[in-house]
């Protein structure tokens, strides 16, 4: 491990010597190569690796994120190994930390493609990081690109695939099902101001309004505003309702506390959160939590024997785990990403090559995955999944989430 | 101790440094060489070759002409956002366009800055320098993180490709190459320059600020110039740094960038020009292979800063002050100067 500039110039008597060959010397330090963060196949087999990369924010505001999705994708990936692997080659998997900064991102993950040339990239997190590093890998790197986190839409990039929910999937039942079933008339859209929040926000008015329900305020605040009483006065003056929350942290914290100081939930308000899962639950004291609506493709609640299963033999790899395995964290993307590639490279006979994998992965499907069955939507870059509607409640001391509602192979509706 | 120093070889005419530069551009010359065969090093060399332009840009100022500018990553940063922006918007990334631009960012911003800090009609102090530029980078870092237009936090990805002609230059070889020649041709320019006439006034600004007014010149003026190539140079380097990554974001125009340009200089030796590489080579190439140890990763940037306190209070003439003498650092003008470096310090 790059031995060469380790040593002090102080060291050597000839200090002339030793430093004008100090450059000679990192040269020689770079030759003999790195460590990685490398999970080798537990038992060998003689075909060569097929190299996943996974690059997903370890450090930074959304390390819970990112280090749920190593773990996924280290399960799955020692699943698929302990069968023995795709078309009779093992896996190789290869971590990059995008260190939630696009400009950090931007090395490490062309370190992915260029050093330990994978064959695909998974992971992202924010939309911002999606759109800095999937140039160096989609278009520099001429590597495939599977995006697992639910996000904006409108992302279709030839050779980037997306497995999280999309809007579509996630407000086109929900917000008719706010309206019609719950009564609600009066929204207000709270956001961070970023790409997600903004692009989301766009559907959502959209939804809303051909619903027949009324939109109070849109506002974006900084990403990091710690005082809302303005907003809450807002809340309050215009009668809203039903508050579509798309603050993040840090600033939902905050948020969340002064709206339930003013008694929103109590006197019958809704707040949803879309992007909230089990984990979530954990950033709150829980009586704030209770009657929060979220939608995504998989709760731990949902009642299908093979995600049961799926959950028993996580916990049982990651015991007492911060990262449960859910859905707002991309994690399950993130199972059916790395599925979907592995019956694509089935589905080629193990041939790697971009072109041919991508056109597999068109038609992937997946019989089974958390949350139940999934597949690409061919042409359409995106994933049609199952869908459910989520209540949280809170009792005991313990937050958990009811399934409300459940829709089948809900189209994605992108590209 | 010091006087062990031996800053020549008796037997020869050429003087530490002049070897510790040829060395240097011998390595960098064969990188291509020996790195065919592993592009994500060559990449790296880029970007070290880059970034030492960046540390060079500081090296004019500072170890050069007493300018301490924290905010030569805002002349880099702002270079690397206007080519970004001029693809994106018109489709252009020509290099015998980009360069002129680019140049002209970093010159342009620099002369606003030089205008109010070192214009003043009091005379600026080192402190106030420093913090007008660090002010001057951090307000820029928050004004580009806000503003739709250029990305806001998101940056600008997907950068259109460098062209030269119709050759589109993706990382590798080539980038590599080009990155070299622009490197050599701002450094072998710099070295003509302050080993010139006037580089002979900026030593004696460095030597005695006070008494130059009295022989008869503008002090500022000379600060100015020397801050103003510097901010051409940190422009290209910019450019280069947006076209090669891809990527240019809020972090590249802000402080921590212009504190690294301050590390990589200060570590391998400022006034030296080569030091400045040396140090850039250190740090980046350091971090690469430690990044990769879990333990070391954490805590880095600490590393990092206990480095350059442990440089700043002990060492400040950086890792080239343990081979070149002040003498030879500071540098000897005119013919009758050589003979001088001949005795030891």
């Amino acid at each position: 491990m790059a031995k060469g500039y380790g040593r002090p110039p102080t060291e050597g008597i000839d200090r002339r010597r030793v430093l004008s060959g100090a450059a000679a010397l990192a040269a020689a330090g770079w030759s003999a190569g790195a460590g990685s963060w490398l999970l080798r196949p537990a038992r060998t087999l003689a075909a060569a690796p097929i190299r996943i990369g996974i690059a997903t924010d370890i450090t930074g505001a959304f390390a819970p994120w990112g280090n749920a999705n190593w773990q996924v994708a280290q399960f799955v990936v020692e699943d698929i190994n302990r069968a023995g692997g795709i078309a009779g080659r093992p896996i190789e998997l290869h971590l990059a930390d995008t260190a939630t900064d696009p400009r950090i991102a931007v090395g490490n993950v062309r370190r992915l493609i260029q050093e330990y040339r994978v064959d695909v990239v998974l992971g992202g997190i924010s939309s911002a990081m999606r759109q800095a590093i999937k140039d160096p890998i989609v278009n520099r790197g001429r590597t495939l690109y599977i995006y697992p986190e639910q996000y904006e839409g409108q992302e279709c990039t030839k050779h980037l695939f997306c497995t999280g929910p999309t809007p579509a999937q996630q407000c086109a039942e929900l917000i008719p099902y706010l309206i019609k079933a719950q009564g609600r008339k009066r929204f207000a859209l709270p956001s961070a101001n970023y790409v997600w929040p903004q692009q989301l926000n766009r559907y959502v008015r959209k939804v809303i309004e051909a619903n027949g329900a009324e939109i109070v305020f849109e506002e974006y605040y900084p990403l990091d505003q710690s005082e809302y009483s303005a907003t809450i006065a807002k809340v309050r003056d215009g009668n809203v309702d039903c508050i579509f929350n798309t603050v993040i942290p840090p600033g939902v914290q905050p948020f969340m506390r002064q709206l339930y100081e003013t008694g929103f939930q109590r006197s019958g308000g809704i707040v949803i959160l879309i992007y909230y899962d089990e984990m979530s639950l954990t950033y709150h004291p829980i009586r704030e939590l209770d009657g929060l609506y979220s939608c995504l493709d998989y709760f731990q609640a949902v009642d299908d024997p093979f995600s049961k299963g799926l959950q028993e033999r996580y916990s049982q790899r990651f015991p007492d785990t911060k990262y449960p395995f859910t859905a707002g964290t991309g994690a399950t993307g993130m199972y059916r990403g790395i599925k979907l590639y592995e019956a694509s490279v089935k589905a080629t006979n193990g041939d790697l090559a971009r072109e041919a994998v991508s056109a597999a992965f068109d038609r992937a499907k997946l019989a089974n995955g958390p949350g139940g069955s999934a597949e690409m939507v061919p042409g359409h870059m995106h994933c049609a999944m199952n869908m459910y509607i989520a209540r949280c409640k809170a009792e005991n001391n313990t937050a958990r989430y009811e399934i409300v509602g459940a829709y089948d192979r809900v189209d994605p509706r992108e590209c | 101790m010091k006087g062990r120093l031996v800053t020549r070889d008796p037997t020869s005419g050429i003087c530490v440094l002049a070897r510790v530069e040829i060395a240097t551009f011998f390595v960098l010359l064969s990188m291509p060489f020996l790195l065919w065969s592993r592009p994500e090093l060559i990449t790296l060399a880029t970007n070290v070759l880059i970034l030492s332009m960046l540390a060079i840009s500081f090296d004019l100022c500072w170890g050069y002409s007493g300018v301490m500018s924290f905010g030569q990553a805002l002349f880099f940063g702002a270079a690397g956002y206007l080519v970004a922006i001029v693809g994106r918007d018109l489709g252009f990334s020509s290099i015998w366009g980009s360069l002129p631009l680019a140049m002209l960012a970093g010159l342009c911003l620099s002369f606003l800055f030089a205008a109010i800090l070192l214009f003043d009609r009091i005379k600026p102090t080192t402190i106030f320098v420093a913090l007008g530029t660090l002010t001057g980078s951090y307000a820029a870092e928050r004004l580009v993180s806000g503003w739709q237009y250029v990305g806001a936090g998101n940056g600008l990805s997907s950068i259109r490709l460098l062209r030269i002609g119709p050759i589109e230059m993706v990382e590798g070889i080539p980038f590599y190459c080009l990155a070299l020649m622009l490197f050599s041709l701002c450094y072998f320019g710099c070295r003509v320059l302050v080993r010139s006439q006037f580089g002979l006034v900026l030593a004696a600004i460095r030597q005695n600020e006070e008494k130059l007014p009295f022989i008869g010149y503008c002090v500022q003026v000379y600060k100015a110039v020397a801050f103003l190539l510097a901010g051409v140079i940190a422009g290209v380097a910019g450019m280069l740094f947006a076209y090669h990554q891809g990527f240019v974001g809020p972090g590249n125009v802000g402080p921590s960038l212009s504190t690294a340009a301050v590390l990589y200089c200060l570590l391998g030796g400022p006034g030296t020009l080569i030091g400045p590489v040396l140090g850039t080579a250190v740090v980046e190439v350091a971090s690469y292979f430690l990044a990769d140890i879990d333990t070391i990763r954490q805590i880095w940037p600490l590393l990092l800063g206990l480095m350059l306190l442990i440089i700043v209070v002990f060492r400040p003439n950086g890792l080239l002050g343990f081979i070149v003498s002040d003498r030879e650092r500071i540098g000897s003008y005119g013919r009758g100067g050589s003979k001088q470096v001949r005795t030891t310090t």
